[in-house]
């Protein structure tokens, strides 16, 4: 499937212009092409368990994906989110697994480019850019998803360190990263800490191998007890954690979104192959009214979430507002990638619900509902919005 | 060593559609480097990685055609000239070739000139030749592989059942085919560097002069040829399906 099109284009040229809009093309046409030669033949393997993890994550580490919207300074490539946001839609149609991994550890990325101390910046992000080391985001815990602020994971100020306690649950690269951004209750709130992968205190358990779907990433839990970590781990202000969090997960949810998107379009296309090829009835399938009007549909809505979280993204390159925006684009796009995987396995009949090349797209899509913000509290948040606005 | 490529923008055969009758929609169809010329950048930037110098990445082409170069210097090129030319009344083989040997004429002391086999929408294969007739340069076609050394440069020709190999004095003309190499993927980082990069401009009526080959040789029609696949799916074990296949494949005569 030929990931970069003229939808594409023609989203950039009306966010940026013409000028620019040639510039990202290019970069994108090119990441293209790597995807589709390099990652896409792996995803189907990796979903099987018969593909090395981190292998087609490796590959979009050394054609540069995690530095695109970072700053020069630190090895990045400044350009503007939502460039990024739209190769994580290509990234997402060619192995959502991979996307989801590397879109989580650019979130961390993010928080330290933020919230970063200058020596914190310095130490880290030229590494995490280039993919020389892998991060993890530890916020949910075996008994808190949604609520995060009710956490247990407790840091406690010893002298020049911080003694952290706590499990975390459904931590995705668990086990492969080096560097895992851990957010604890400490004396004035909340706080982020910056745990090294190799620290003693910190140990990985049992990898979830039975999950739905997004097999080519690594999830497990990960436990803290008694970790030691310097006080120049912290990230951002002590107190401050929880809010550190929210402002990372509203721009998550953007790349969240737009790798949902590119799930959409991967079953999509499958589909709609197949209904150009089928017969019945004397007719190709893709000529019935039902089947025009599911591809309609899928043609409509992938466009529509698209452009809901290419707006997001532009608020946010602007300093603008966008949590809402975010969120809502989150909601549309990740729900959309179920209906449409699901319309795409009905319109494939048996051959839909039989093959793992097909289903999974839904399998992969079903998690996004729920991680990094499940579409009900995403509905609180929005609703919120709605009602403190003056009427 | 001052090695040119030759690259041509060519219609991006994925993208390309047609209208009922068959004629394929040209006008505003996506564009990119000619798949084969891949392999014609990756050879000059070899060459160049290995004996020092500069790759200048030479196309004649509408605005489209920038693209194609950017597309070359992301992968090594370190200069681009561009001929600017009415896509609606482009050049023929011999009428490209008299431009692109002008072009490089005026790029000063060149030692080789790499093309590939031919382009990927058109496939007539013929500009590498004509250049190295207008250039005075022996042309080494369909090279898989490319060595220069002591200022001569030696190619393998593949043919069936075979391998010519085939040295010249430098200055030449080589024209490669896609086992000569594996392109390389530029990074993300280079596609951009590339992108802010200038491409100088050469007027093709800069070029032209009063031997301009006129042939008088137009493209009367091009349509497309339907291709009915028959999309057959066979269910059941693999054992089973495999019986099915061999059956199918002997009815339609494969086998």
């Amino acid at each position: 499937m030929k990931l970069y099109g003229s939808d594409q284009e023609r989203v950039l040229i009306s966010l940026y212009g013409a000028g620019p809009a040639d510039i990202y093309g290019a970069i994108l046409r090119s990441l293209s092409a790597v995807l589709e030669e390099k990652v896409s033949p792996l995803s189907l393997a990796l979903d099987q368990g018969r593909e090395e993890i981190g292998k087609p994550r490796r590959i979009l580490f050394d054609q540069g994906l995690s530095k695109l919207p970072h700053a020069p300074e630190f090895g990045g490539m400044g350009l503007p989110f939502g460039v990024y946001a739209l190769a994580m839609e290509l990234a997402g149609a060619a192995d959502a697994s991979t996307a989801m991994s590397l879109g989580i550890h650019n979130t961390v990325a993010e928080a330290i480019a933020r919230f970063g101390s200058a020596d914190q910046k310095k130490r880290l992000l030229p590494a995490l850019l280039s993919g020389k080391k892998l991060a993890a985001f530890a916020l949910t815990e075996p008994s808190s998803g949604s609520d995060a602020r009710s956490m247990r994971t407790k840091a406690v100020k010893e002298g020049r360190y911080y003694l952290v306690d706590g499990s975390k649950m459904f931590i995705t690269n668990a086990g492969e990263a080096d560097v895992y951004l851990v957010f604890a209750e400490t004396a004035s709130g909340h706080g982020a800490f910056l745990v090294e992968g190799s620290n003693p205190g910190l140990k990985v358990g049992r990898e979830l191998t039975e999950k739905l779907g997004m097999r080519g990433s690594r999830t497990a839990e990960v436990r803290l007890v008694k970790c030691r970590v310097a006080e120049d781990s912290l990230l951002g202000e002590e107190g401050k954690g929880f809010e550190h969090a929210k402002e990372l997960l509203d721009s998550s949810r953007i790349v969240m979104g737009m790798i949902c998107v590119g799930i959409a379009r991967a079953a999509y296309g499958k589909a709609l192959a197949f209904a150009k090829g089928r017969e019945l009835f004397g007719k190709k399938l893709s000529d019935l009214q039902l089947t025009r009007e599911k591809v309609a549909n899928a043609a409509t809505e992938i466009s529509a979430a698209r452009l809901l979280c290419m707006h997001a993204s532009r608020l946010k390159e602007l300093q603008r507002p966008f949590s809402s925006e975010a969120a809502q684009g989150k909601v549309l796009a990740t729900e959309m990638a179920a209906r449409t995987c699901d319309a795409a396995v009905q319109l494939m009949g048996g051959y839909g619900y039989t093959s793992d090349d097909v289903h999974r797209h839904w399998r992969d899509a079903r998690l996004l509902m729920i991680g990094e913000g499940a579409s009900e509290v995403l509905r609180m948040l929005i609703a919120s919005r709605e009602l403190e606005r003056e009427s | 060593m001052n090695i040119v490529v030759l690259v041509k923008s060519a219609v991006d055969e994925a993208e390309l559609r047609a209208d009922p009758a068959g004629h394929p929609l040209l006008m505003g169809a996506a564009t990119k480097m000619s798949n084969f010329d891949m392999n014609g950048v990756e050879e000059a930037v070899r060459q160049k990685e290995e004996n020092g110098g500069t790759v200048i990445v030479v196309t004649l082409g509408g605005a489209d055609a920038k693209k194609a170069i950017k597309e070359a210097m992301a992968m090594g090129g370190t200069r681009g000239v561009h001929i600017l030319a009415d896509p609606r009344g482009a050049p023929d083989s011999l009428g490209t070739a008299y431009l692109l040997a002008k072009a490089i004429k005026r790029l000063g002391e060149v030692d080789l000139v790499v093309c590939s086999e031919g382009a990927s929408d058109t496939y007539q294969g013929q500009v590498g030749a004509m250049v190295a007739e207008y250039l005075e340069m022996p042309f080494l076609a369909y090279a898989k592989k490319v060595e220069t050394n002591g200022g001569k440069v030696t190619c393998e020709q593949g043919f069936e059942g075979g391998v010519r190999v085939l040295q010249a004095k430098l200055p030449a003309v080589v024209s490669v085919v896609s086992e000569a190499n594996q392109p390389r993927y530029p990074t993300l980082l280079q596609v951009m560097v590339a992108g802010k990069k200038a491409i100088e401009d050469l007027p093709l009526s800069s070029l032209k002069s009063e031997d301009y080959p006129e042939t008088g040789m137009e493209v009367l029609d091009v349509t497309v040829q339907a291709t009915n696949r028959k999309r057959v799916l066979l269910d059941g074990s693999p054992e089973d399906a495999s019986k099915k296949l061999v059956d199918a494949l002997k009815q339609e005569g494969v086998l």
